[in-house]
């Protein structure tokens, strides 16, 4: 029972209303654009961990929903950070939930925005330059490390039964051998969620 | 061969133009289409090269590409007007479908299908590292050092920070480019 407590002492969301919270908050973003890799989605287990376990935003189940609602609306899928900082200020009402989804997706695109100007004016020198190849042969490979170990907390966080399990499989296979739209998934997945075949 | 340099003004609009032609999908392929053949501000080696600098560095590619687009034109207010431009209405759109979802999602019908799109986008987030799996399949110091990074973060959940400050600089050291004289 103590322990049981203790936990949940542990875990009391982050209030962004206090100055010293939304600075490390925001700091935590920052810092993580640039280490946006390969697209950007290999920022997903950290956003989980900065989401669930470190600022307690969110639940696991509220996550996976959110990712899979930033990956079914058009547009980049990175805008998942917007919803992060809507779950961060939601406590506080939906107009703090707002500023703090447009303050969080700032925060994570500013960074890799001014590397990525700097990098626009100087890429004639950076072209050929050994620290160049060296960067995107040597990156690559720890990319895709990172993208599996994404795939494996994604897929534990949907923590779906068995049936989920097989769908995760089905889609991650069709993903890979056809160029069906992946909306098309998610719309099947969601009628066989709805008929209660798939539940968590 | 190309138009003469679009204004701050244009660049946004051409960038909504883009992200509203994208809604279906197929974000770069319609920034190529409107850029490069429509309003012809680009070359299409100018698009191309734009491609690979935004996927070497960090940031997400399709933003990257836009930043690109307008840096090229007028340096960081281009960047952040085209920027802005690309994601005004998909995120507005997200952040109103996010707001739903938070008044929403306790309704157990809601709950049901979400708990079935979020095993199909697991699915998704699953075939990421299989995409890009051929291409190093020959490379045997490059599926180790994968191997490592995936069992740090995923067997001894490291953070992400740190294990690419130590893995970084020692794959870079690996694959920096030998003379030829000396294979």
């Amino acid at each position: 029972m103590s322990g049981l407590l203790a936990a949940a002492v542990a875990c009391e969301p982050a209030r962004l209303s206090d100055l010293g919270t939304l600075v490390q908050v925001l700091w935590q973003f920052l810092s993580l654009s640039l280490f946006s890799l390969g697209g950007g989605n290999t920022l997903l287990a950290e956003y989980h961990h900065l989401a669930v376990a470190q600022f307690c935003w969110l639940t696991n189940t509220q996550f996976a929903d959110l990712y899979a609602l930033a990956e079914a609306a058009p547009g980049p899928s990175s805008m998942l950070v917007g919803l992060l900082g809507l779950g961060a200020g939601w406590r506080e009402g939906p107009f703090w939930a707002l500023l703090s989804a447009y303050g969080a997706e700032a925060a994570i695109l500013l960074p890799s925005t001014l590397l990525m100007v700097m990098a626009c004016l100087s890429w004639k020198r950076l072209e050929h330059s050994p620290w160049r190849v060296a960067f995107e042969r040597g990156l690559g490979p720890i990319t895709l490390g990172i993208l599996f170990a994404v795939g494996l907390k994604i897929l534990r966080t949907a923590d779906t039964n068995w049936a989920g399990v097989v769908v995760s499989v089905v889609v991650c296979v069709l993903m890979l051998r056809t160029r069906i739209s992946p909306l098309w998934f998610m719309a099947v997945a969601g009628v066989l969620g709805g008929l209660g075949v798939v539940n968590r | 061969m190309t138009e003469p340099r679009p204004s701050l003004s244009e660049l946004f609009w051409g960038m909504l133009q883009v992200a509203l032609s994208a809604f279906g999908g197929g974000l770069s392929a319609w920034s190529q289409r409107i850029v490069v053949e429509q309003r012809r501000w680009m070359s299409s080696e100018q698009f191309l090269t734009g491609l690979t600098v935004a996927r070497l560095f960090p940031g997400p590619n399709q933003i990257n590409m836009a930043v690109y687009i307008g840096a090229e034109f007028h340096g960081l207010p281009g960047a952040l007007v085209a920027l802005a431009g690309m994601l005004l209405l998909p995120f507005s759109l997200l952040m109103g479908l996010g707001l739903a979802y938070f008044h929403f999602h306790t309704i157990p019908s809601v709950d049901r299908v979400l708990a079935g799109v979020v095993a199909a986008a697991a699915g998704m987030a699953l075939s990421m590292g299989f995409k890009i799996l051929d291409q190093y399949w020959n490379d045997r110091v490059a599926l180790l050092l994968a191997a490592v990074v995936f069992l740090a973060l995923s067997l001894f959940d490291q953070r992400l920070i740190p294990v690419v400050l130590i893995a970084g600089p020692l794959a870079m050291a690996w694959y920096w480019p030998r003379r030829q004289s000396n294979p």
